[in-house]
């Protein structure tokens, strides 16, 4: 699919981190006016992302993690600090970022394959280059048999493989998800996880994933930022030092519980 | 959705052997009409009402036969029928266009909002002596009054249906960059159209109002002027003769958009495939 640069494949997080890093956040903060008084989203956030790497955003609601997501795709504009992508400063967004919702946002009048290709679409692209590259994706997140099937057939799984395929169509180099895996059963949440390390990981994406769910997020990770509420923050960073490729038995083992147990531990007592 | 079938299957079941559910509403459907229908015919006869006022049914299908059949009568008819039809495009044009500007543009809703619901707070059809003395006895005075009563549904559904596009769908137009035409043609709108389509579907039956109401005020041609001719004349039985074709163009019209709207609208009823 992808050619895997070098630096698409971080070793070990922790070690040496390459000099440019792909996302960066400089004080990047967020105050929203509601009804004449200000109200802090997020506190300045100060944050480097290297290329390739897996980084998990969990928190209740309102610590500002969707917020930090929104700033570094462009949909919203900070009141402080900036995101940069590649060194740029994000002011609209770009194609070098994809967003994935917590909904699948399918076109109900289009097939999986018309709903896939509709951002190619809004670039201009219609060659077959592109089709194949369409048909290549969507059999790659597991849907070769559906290329012609309504959003409606499909369940909810499968119309956010759809999402991400139409993403991966256009080979951003980052990928930002916002809880897109939330509306799932667990079951099915423990399979997408799965697909969606093994895709990222072969296309060397760089993924920020934002979720509620602590386990979802040390299980993907190479480090997982905490983030509390009132006012939003960034309360601490828990590297995720455990081996690849990761299987659902990971789960089970002590390591992985201790990883849980030090991210709940950040997040505070009374949080689930 | 599974729940209802499953209720279905065993009130089905309830009554094996018996009529589906669908069937015996239509049988009571059926008895219905066929009661009415023989009240009608058999009431004025046995002197029940005057067979002036309500003339019995063999009599109004005579009538409506005979009428059919005559030379003028096809003159009256293509000219409503012209009515209907213009005032019905011009209305869903001007309807879809007005609703289509007040959605994209939030400054234009908000200066003109008001005097597009102070107008509709007119009952427009004390408009119809005014179009008279506007645009003559003939069509013209008739398509605009049709106009008139039928832009608005088509208005106001075009708006909320452009203004219910999920705000994701938004974003995700947004977060590749698309233009504000793309986002339009290939999501706001198509998302809108099952709601534009219930609006256009009542403009056409207000067309068929405004064209009749137009013919009443003042007109020399027109199934609405036979109807205030045969009335006046005391032919009720043509008046119902009349009134049966009117019932037929708002029928007919309204299953050809059934139709479109299904043919167009495809992926509303995809669950069963």
């Amino acid at each position: 699919m992808h050619s895997m640069t070098p630096e698409a494949n971080p070793g070990p997080p922790g070690f040496a981190s390459p000099p440019k890093p792909i996302v960066e956040a400089r004080g990047l903060a967020k105050t929203f006016s509601i009804s004449g008084s200000e109200v802090t989203a997020l506190e300045g956030v100060d944050l480097s992302i290297r290329r390739g790497e897996f980084i998990s955003f969990v928190g209740p609601s309102g610590c500002g993690k969707s917020t930090f997501l929104n700033m570094v795709a462009g949909l919203l504009s900070p009141t402080g600090g900036e995101a940069l992508v590649n060194g740029v400063a994000v002011r609209e967004p770009s194609r070098q970022v994809g967003f994935m919702f917590q909904t699948p946002v399918l076109l109900p009048w289009r097939t999986v394959e018309q709903n896939v290709l509709m951002p190619a679409e809004v670039f201009g692209r219609k060659d077959k280059a592109v089709r194949d590259k369409a048909r290549s994706v969507i059999e790659a997140v597991g849907l070769g048999g559906f290329v012609g099937a309504y959003p409606r057939q499909l369940s909810g799984g499968m119309q956010q493989r759809v999402a991400l395929a139409r993403i991966l169509t256009y080979e951003p180099e980052v990928l930002l998800m916002d809880e897109p895996f939330g509306a799932l059963d667990e079951f099915t949440r423990e399979a997408m996880n799965l697909e969606l390390m093994r895709i990222t990981r072969a296309a060397g994406i760089t993924v920020l994933f934002v979720t509620h769910n602590i386990t979802e997020a040390v299980f993907m990770s190479d480090r997982v930022v905490v983030m509390t509420p009132r006012p939003g923050k960034v309360s601490g960073m828990v590297d995720i030092a455990l081996p690849r490729p990761r299987e659902i038995g990971l789960m089970q083992k002590q390591a992985f519980a201790d990883l849980i147990f030090e991210v709940r531990g950040i997040l505070g007592h009374g949080h689930g | 959705m599974a729940m209802a079938s499953i209720n279905a299957t065993a009130s089905n079941n309830v009554r094996a052997g018996g009529l589906s559910e669908q069937w015996r509403y239509r049988l009571i459907s059926l008895v219905i009409i066929v009661v009415l229908l023989a009240a009608w015919e058999f009431a004025p006869r046995a002197g029940l009402v005057s067979a002036i006022i309500l003339p019995p049914l063999s009599k109004v299908a005579h009538a409506l036969l005979t009428l059919v059949q005559q030379d003028f009568f096809m003159r009256h008819f293509t000219v409503t029928l012209r009515e209907i039809l213009i005032g019905f495009v011009l209305g869903t044009l001007i309807g879809f266009g007005i609703g289509t500007a007040l959605a994209i543009w939030p400054a234009v809703k908000r200066v003109s909002y008001p005097f597009v619901v102070g107008f509709q707070a007119i009952p427009k059809i004390v408009f119809a002596p005014l179009f008279i003395a506007w645009f003559g006895f003939g069509e013209t005075s008739k398509v605009v009054m049709a106009v008139v009563i039928a832009f608005f549904p088509v208005l106001i559904n075009t708006l909320v249906g452009l203004e219910s596009v999920p705000e994701d769908a938004r974003r995700l137009m947004r977060s590749i960059r698309a233009t504000q035409l793309q986002t339009f043609y290939k999501v706001s709108l198509p998302h809108a159209l099952p709601v534009i389509f219930a609006g256009v579907k009542a403009a056409l039956t207000f067309a068929v109002i405004g064209a009749i109401v137009g013919e009443f005020v003042g007109a020399s041609e027109g199934l609405g002027y036979l109807v205030d001719l045969y009335n006046h004349q005391l032919r009720i039985d043509r008046v119902f003769a009349v009134i049966t074709i009117l019932a037929a163009i708002g029928a007919g019209g309204y299953f050809l958009l059934e139709w479109l709207d299904a043919k167009l609208i495809f992926w509303r009823n995809e669950e069963g495939r």
